[in-house]
């Protein structure tokens, strides 16, 4: 493959054009393209493979024979309608203008036609002829029609307009029946003041008429963009922007998140929100397709709803493909904990290099060193002493070397002794040889002493391991059974919500110019350092949780006492964020103990949290029985997740029920089979948007959580905004009830109470908490 | 050689041809089908397509914002509809395809009604069959025949289908046909009208070894659709039924709204796509991993979201997860659907039976199983019917033939009239040894004998899957070039010298999915060789029975006639 780089090379034999691999046979190639590259997309797009045959010229040799014969009636018309109307109508006697309309065009005769040619009526005195202006033919008054000035003038007009810019105007007209009747009623309105004078308009017949009225149409047309068209080239740009920048993002935040430096981080934040705007801007965008018309009267055709909302559908799909495609980004801290590690991981490897080359020199020292040792001295070696000089006496033999750096001194002692014995042993010297081995007989106890102790106090470490974890586990219980209680799932939302609130406030820390809340952070930071600090003890020995067990038992009342009164008060303004502080220290601390619980205590100032801690449970369960909306809509939900799994799947609509799948759709089917795709469509924009928010909370952008959160709801049609709300802030079940519809209000949407909740899940929480205190 | 595909690009071409902004397709009822085996929605909604509408829909509303792609079959109701269109245009421009050769005449008219020149394109692009594997492709007709003569509207169409199959896969080929098969000549024959009218479109650059068209009638092999089905594929269409790649799910007990109806695409279900030819056991195990993987991946219970690198990895594995729960409740489903029917219907122990009669030669064993299950109250009257037929198909000439027995059975059993009516008409007028061309049951040659020799002596595999299509044989002999030219002629004068590589097999009364995968397994294992099935439809037992019925229609009514006659002037 690497060929392609190398211009001099030639290769020969069975090449697959594509990816240069050389096939042994014709046969193996074939194959090979086809299991390899059929399903590529460029065979798809490229030059098609199979037999096509083109009558398009055939067609348009015909098409323009026809097409020149209406092109030249319709200008005709159009050319003597500009000389009918070029004078002043109102002011001339209605002889002059009879004569300058029988200059126009020859009228037909009058005795030669007896009857109408259109109705076939007989002609007398009470039933006149009437002359067509345009084209001089006869018809009764009844076939009659009349074109008004304003209507010629803009046909005239538009028809020099298109002569100047066009060399030929290329529409033509066709004899058309459908405008023919709204124009008998608007006659028979006006026709008693029709026989005395046409000062402002022009008589002609039904063929003349039907042949320029679809020339207006024709210009209408022309002219006329929908706001539909408008919309959706927007979002077409829009996605094509997508398109372009996502991928750059991606490779950013792949980079950033395995530690590298080669992006910037406010960089790839800057790059991230404008994508997700460019995001909500398609989601507005789609929207807005999709509720076009709907409050008009008439309704719109079912069809039009029916492209509106597929093109909502393919937009809210689109979304979705390539936003839950977008990774988060580290917050700052993760980034720079990412940093040192890999820098960690960097050093360590130049260490292990370094080791490896040093241990290698020193092998190579000690081989020198060797040749020496005969005739050096003997060395008494005490316990617990330092390793021998090198320069005299016995040597550890350095095959044990790399090993025995890991472990304990006194055994490594002990080898070191043992190699000695078996250098002095070889050289013969008895004496030094018994001394060595007292030595070792005495480090050898040492060490037994040692192990037995060792094991003695981790037995009692275990033991207190177990009583921890018993006790953990019957928490644990109570807690599980409260929440069993108050639906299960539903509270497990709750707190997941929780645990990302933590992470969206976080921020603040980094931002503190733009918000007035520091305080919070403030209070988080208290929260979250101890954590951080009680957690890394934790790692190399258990006992060290035991601490705050220990904390615990003793007297609660008698630590809030002791805390400082800075702390309180803070605690005092934002009671509600120990939650938050639990949550955080056991999800850190989730991945380094068995126990994640174990931890909870020790955060914040312990004895505080200690007496916060359950009263925060009852918190919870009040919160939920007093109906606030926020876990209101927990407690009758299921796991929004379960009940994802009962939902058809978006991505599939062929797989999908038979009505969303417009390939089998009858088209007298009509209304009936599209309600499921309302729903379907509702169903997936909670989907997205309920993805938006966790995406947005993940990366800690509360600003961007509340534009998502406030973007999600414009985006829910109105009609079960209730049941939306309930669904992003609490995650709750999400229940379509298209048949209960609020009427929408736009103001109402904004203003929303709901809207709040998932900006700030802490606030319920928060005013509970401070009761409490 | 791959229909699907050709199918695919053909559409793609078309709406990429039309250009940027929204796009209606308008196709009429075959042409849907056909597109809808190539293209999912969603797909086809990221190549701005909003909108599909039947161009027999009066409905449609004008929206001149729209650009109309047109996928038609050039039939003179279409092209009706189309001037009907072009006249009073309802959409901003037209992109006009036919599924075949449309006549110049035809062309006329239509360019004579495009008085606003709104029509931007006319072409041919020859996707005029259903695709639905990649190497087997259908027609859709059920009941080609009547008698043993073509219908004719039925031929035309199946020479369309067939040459348009030729013209996607740029092959110009060689055909023999079934000699036994009066229907079989007469398609050969169309066809190669068709190809020698058209010579112009049938120009392809020559490949050294010509592809060639084999052109068979399923009265040759009657055994297959009759058997009962162990292959994923080939099994939810004999037990479920599969309409262009769509399953009615609406019979099984307790189904959810959501899974009414599913669909079985290849094409973008990689289970499906990796499963469809296992047996059904290895199914069951490969639904049992996919469980369990979707299980890893779904997110139940609190603990397992509770920290954010949980919550992380879930929204990123989001999709997939949605894609997956919809596979796999879809795919549990069915196979939990099948294996009730396989319990409530007795079907292991009737497929065994089964495999006996169409692989074996022990008369006495067969007619004693066969009188047990029909005495069996589990064995629905199909299964009954069909172990009679096959009994009556393989014993026919039988010394102690006791079909007549058997026949009395099935009434008592209560089965009836029509299966019983099938039961006779498909040995004496359908597939029976007078109108069959070869020997269905005996190997001819040595090395068949041996082969079948040995094949006992090793024991059998899997006794449910004995059974052979009589294709595999046919395919096979043709590939080693040893396809006997007194059964099998060629059309016109040239013959084939070297051992053909492109195959197309055309199954006159419909090809089955187990033959399907005969052709897959061919594919597989013969390097050089490509093979593409096609035949009127797909069948299974079911709609095969239906097909038997209706191409009797016509022989048994003058039958019946003539026995009833002769009923009343005995008496």
């Amino acid at each position: 493959m690497a060929s392609l780089d190398d211009p001099g090379e030639v290769r020969e034999g069975f090449l697959c054009p594509l990816c240069l691999k050389d096939l042994q046979s014709f046969y193996q190639l074939q194959t090979h393209y086809e299991e390899e590259h059929s399903g590529e997309d460029h065979d798809v797009k490229g030059q098609i493979k199979s037999a096509v045959r083109s009558h398009l010229s055939d067609f348009k040799k015909h098409r323009a024979a026809r097409i020149d014969h209406y092109v030249v009636e319709v200008n005709k018309l159009i050319i003597r309608l500009e000389k009918l109307t070029a004078f002043d109508r109102t002011n001339a006697e209605s002889a002059k203008i009879r004569a300058i309309e029988k200059s126009v065009v020859p009228w037909v005769n009058d005795q030669d036609v007896p009857f109408c040619p259109d109705c076939g009526n007989k002609f007398s005195i009470r039933n006149r002829r009437h002359h067509c202006r345009l084209c001089g033919s006869i018809m009764c008054k009844k076939c009659m029609e009349l074109i008004s000035l304003p209507l010629a003038n803009k046909l005239t007009s538009a028809s020099k307009d298109s002569l100047s810019s066009h060399t030929s105007p290329s529409q033509s007209p066709n004899s058309v029946h459908g405008s023919r009747r709204g124009s008998i009623s608007s006659v028979s309105s006006v026709s008693s003041v029709l026989d005395e004078k046409d000062d402002d308009r022009i008589r002609c017949c039904t063929h003349c008429k039907g042949t320029l009225l679809k020339r207006e149409q024709q210009i209408d047309e022309k002219e006329h963009i929908p706001d539909i068209v408008k919309l959706y080239e927007k979002l077409q740009l829009c996605m094509e922007k997508v398109d372009q920048k996502a991928p750059e993002y991606i490779r950013m935040a792949t980079s950033l998140n395995a530690g590298e430096t080669t992006y910037r981080l406010e960089h790839a934040n800057d790059l991230r929100v404008e994508v997700q705007k460019v995001y909500e801007l398609i989601d507005a965008l789609s929207k807005k397709i999709l509720t076009l018309g709907l409050n008009q009267d008439p309704p719109p055709h079912p069809n039009t709803l029916r492209l509106q909302r597929m093109i909502r559908y393919s937009a809210t799909l689109f979304v979705q493909e390539k936003l839950l495609g977008l990774m988060s980004l580290p917050t700052q801290e993760q980034f720079e904990e990412l940093k040192k590690r890999k820098e960690e991981m960097e050093r360590k490897k130049m260490l292990e290099k370094q080791a490896s080359l040093e241990s290698q020199r020193r092998l190579e020292e000690r081989r020198s060193d060797l040749p020496s040792r005969a005739n050096g001295e003997v060395v008494y070696l005490r316990r617990g002493s330092a390793p021998l000089r090198k320069a005299e006496g016995w040597l550890p033999l350095s095959g044990g070397q790399g090993q025995s750096e890991d472990l304990d001194p006194l055994l490594q002692q002990i080898h070191n002794i043992t190699s000695f014995i078996k250098q002095a042993k070889a050289a013969g010297r008895t004496d030094e040889v018994r001394t060595l081995q007292e030595n070792l007989r005495q480090l050898q106890d040492e060490y037994d002493q040692q192990q037995t102790e060792k094991a003695i106090e981790l037995s009692r470490k275990q033991a207190e391991e177990e009583d921890l974890q018993r006790e953990q586990l019957q928490r644990l219980c109570e807690r599980e059974w409260e929440r069993e209680r108050e639906q299960f799932q539903a509270a497990s939302l709750h707190t997941r919500t929780r645990s990302l609130d933590f992470r969206e406030i976080r921020p603040f820390q980094l931002e503190p110019s733009t918000e007035p809340c520091t305080h919070l952070a403030h209070a988080l930071d208290l929260g979250s350092s101890p954590v951080q600090s009680s957690a890394t003890p934790k790692t190399p020995s258990p006992s060290s949780a035991l601490e705050p067990i220990r904390v615990w038992s003793g007297p609660p009342a008698l630590g809030q006492e002791f805390l400082p009164q800075s702390t309180m008060s803070q605690q005092r303004e934002v009671p509600s964020l120990n939650p938050f502080e639990e949550e955080d220290s056991s999800s850190p601390t989730a991945e380094v103990s068995t126990s994640p619980r174990a931890a909870e205590p020790s955060c914040g100032p312990p004895s505080h949290i200690l007496k916060e801690y359950n009263p925060f449970e009852e918190e919870e369960e009040e919160v939920a029985v007093a109906g606030n909306p926020f876990t209101n809509s927990n407690s009758p939900a299921p796991n929004p997740f379960s009940e994802e799994d009962e939902r058809p799947v978006p991505g599939n609509p062929f797989e999908e029920a038979t009505c969303t799948n417009p390939f089998e759709m009858d088209s007298d089917s009509g209304p009936e089979g599209e309600e499921p795709i309302e729903e379907e469509l509702l169903l997936q924009q909670i989907d997205n948007i309920k993805a938006y928010i966790f995406d947005a909370k993940q990366c800690g952008r509360l600003d961007e959580v509340e534009r998502t959160a406030f973007a999600g709801q414009m985006a829910t049609p109105n009609l079960e905004r209730d049941d939306y709300i309930g669904n992003v802030s609490g995650g709750g079940c999400f229940k379509a009830n298209l048949d209960v519809l609020p009427p929408p209000t736009p103001s109402q949407s904004t203003g929303s109470p709901g809207l709040q909740v998932p900006d700030c899940p802490a606030a319920p929480a928060l005013a509970a908490g401070r009761s409490l205190l | 050689m791959n229909v699907v595909l050709a199918v695919k690009q053909y559409i793609s071409k078309m709406i990429e041809d039309s250009g940027p902004g929204m796009k209606v397709l308008l196709m009429d009822k075959e042409t849907t089908g056909i597109v809808s085996m190539v293209y999912t929605q969603s797909e086809i909604l990221q190549k701005e397509v909003y909108l599909f509408e039947r161009i027999d829909s009066a409905n449609r509303e004008v929206m001149k914002h729209l650009k109309a792609i047109c996928f038609l079959r050039p039939t003179k109701e279409n092209v009706d509809y189309l001037i009907q269109e072009l006249r009073r245009p309802k959409y901003s421009i037209y992109f006009i395809y036919f599924s075949n050769v449309i006549s110049k005449s035809d062309v006329k008219s239509l360019a004579e009604a495009d008085e606003q020149e709104v029509v931007a394109e006319v072409q041919e692009f020859y996707g005029d069959y259903i695709a639905v594997n990649p190497h087997l492709f259908s027609l859709n007709i059920l009941g080609c025949c009547q008698g043993r003569n073509w219908d004719p509207a039925q031929l035309s169409r199946t020479t369309q289908g067939l040459t348009a199959l030729l013209l996607s896969l740029k092959k110009c080929p060689m055909i023999r046909y079934q000699l036994s098969s009066e229907a079989a000549k007469r398609l050969a024959e169309c066809v190669k009208q068709v190809i020698t009218k058209e010579y112009e479109l049938f120009e392809f650059r020559r490949t050294e070894v010509p592809p060639l068209l084999l052109i068979l009638d399923r009265c040759d092999d009657a055994i297959t659709p009759l058997l009962n089905q162990w292959t994923y594929q080939a099994m939810v269409h004999e037990l479920l039924g599969i309409n262009n790649n769509r399953i009615d799910l609406s019979r099984v007990p307790g189904i959810s709204k959501d899974l009414r109806e599913v669909v079985l695409s290849a094409e973008n279900d990689e289970f499906y796509a990796n499963n469809m030819y296992l047996n059904f056991a290895e199914i069951g195990s490969n639904i049992k991993n996919l469980m369990e993987d979707f299980q890893k991946k779904k997110p139940k219970e609190q603990q397992k979201l509770e920290s954010i690198a949980d919550m992380k990895a879930f929204v990123e594995n989001y999709p997939q997860f949605k894609k997956m729960s919809g596979t796999v409740s879809k795919h549990v489903t069915v196979v939990g659907e099948l294996s009730r029917l396989v319990g409530e219907r007795n079907l292991l122990e009737v497929s065994e039976v089964e495999q006996e009669l169409a692989c074996q030669n022990d008369h006495s064993s067969a007619l004693q199983n066969v009188k047990r299950l029909l005495q069996n109250p589990k064995v629905t009257e199909c299964d009954a019917a069909r172990l009679v037929m096959l009994y009556a198909l393989h014993y026919e000439r039988h010394s102690s033939n006791s079909l007549p027995g058997l026949m009395m059975d099935l009434r008592n059993k209560g089965v009836s009239e029509k299966y019983r009516k099938v039961t006779t008409f498909i040995l004496v007028e359908y597939g029976g040894k007078r109108v069959r061309g070869s020997d269905l049951f005996s190997p001819k040659d040595a090395v068949a004998i041996t082969k079948q020799f040995l094949k006992g002596l090793k024991g059998i595999e899997n006794v449910y899957t004995q059974h052979q299509p009589f294709l595999h044989e046919t395919l096979d002999h043709l590939i080693k070039g040893k396809l006997k030219e007194n059964l099998y002629p060629y059309l016109g004068p040239s013959t084939l010298r070297d051992r053909p590589q492109d195959i197309i097999v055309f199954v006159i009364g419909g090809a089955t999915y187990e033959e399907a995968l005969t052709v897959y397994n061919l594919n597989r294992t013969t390097p050089g060789v490509r093979i593409v099935l096609g035949g009127t439809t797909v069948h299974n037992t079911k709609s095969f029975l239906e097909e038997v019925l209706s191409s009797g229609l016509h022989g048994r009514s003058k039958e019946s006639s003539q026995v009833t006659s002769r009923s009343a002037s005995r008496r």
